[in-house]
């Protein structure tokens, strides 16, 4: 099992690596914007990307989209502070699986992981 | 600025507290910021736009800065560095973007954040543009005190 956290803050990357190490997924590559988030799912084959919105170079949302373009079918989770209604259909519309608004409960984002995770293999 | 704006920050910065930090912000009195007070050691700042116009600032002294960090991330940090400004940058982020979903709700088109900024330092002062109204919250904490800082504005027709 291999993931790719994408964030722009270090420190959230590192707060997300260990939630998903409480999930049993220690194989995990980073990326610091949505332009990195594309070249390594070119790269990469992974199970599961957990993308932020607001980055500097490409937006989540953004990189989303082109990843789905790309043909990439992983389960993909936005872990970002846009809480809005409209943003959470944006993302799911472009794609992704999931969303996760900022500030969050680590025992909530682990769980959240395991369902998408779980409904993508079942 | 409509004091009533600054609601959602203050319920935005209690959560944040509460969720990532295991620990409860309590507000002290709401007033409007001088422009001669001077800013904690470590300040994010991050600005709105779209729909409104505004910009948050949160302020800290070093030993809460790093108290927020050590909880989060379980780390035992004694200086302010990277690391740690790019966490009070992640902080201001999360509060700003809660409460701009509170204050944009699903009727009117989301606010847009810029990316934050941190400054550091003990020598520094900050002037708020001309015509600008800030709204001063301090905060307690078991982390230690704090300051956030809001001028906000919804455009006309909003």
């Amino acid at each position: 099992m291999k993931a790719l956290v994408v964030d722009d803050s270090a420190v959230m990357r590192k707060v997300l690596i260990g939630a998903l190490s409480r999930a049993k997924i220690t194989d995990v590559d980073q990326a610091t914007d949505g332009v990195e988030a594309v070249s390594a799912t070119e790269a990469t084959d992974y199970d599961l990307v957990l993308m932020d919105w607001n980055m500097p170079n490409m937006l989540g949302i953004d990189a989303v989209r082109t990843i789905r373009a790309n043909g990439k079918s992983m389960p993909i989770i936005m872990v970002t502070t846009e809480a809005e209604k409209s943003r959470v259909i944006d993302a799911l519309k472009a794609g992704a699986q999931n969303y996760v608004i900022k500030p969050f409960e680590p025992a909530a984002i682990v769980s959240k992981i395991q369902a998408v995770l779980a409904k993508a293999n079942g | 600025m409509q004091v009533d704006y600054i609601n959602p920050f203050i319920e935005s910065t209690c959560e944040l507290f509460t969720t990532m930090l295991s620990s409860e912000a309590q507000r002290g009195t709401i007033s409007l910021a001088s422009p001669e007070a001077n800013p904690r050691e470590v300040m994010a700042l991050i600005g709105l736009s779209g729909m409104a116009r505004g910009i948050v600032a949160i302020s800290f002294p070093v030993n809460t800065a790093l108290g927020m960090v050590n909880r989060l991330l379980g780390s035992d940090t004694k200086v302010v560095d990277d690391v740690v400004s790019d966490a009070i940058a992640e902080f201001v982020n999360i509060i700003a973007g809660s409460a701009k979903a509170r204050l944009s709700g699903n009727d009117r088109p989301p606010i847009d954040l810029s990316l934050p900024t941190v400054v550091r330092g003990s020598n520094y002062t900050v002037d708020y543009p001309s015509g600008s109204t800030w709204i001063e919250v301090p905060f307690t904490s078991d982390l230690g005190p704090f300051t956030l800082r809001v001028t906000f504005e919804m455009k006309p027709g909003a």
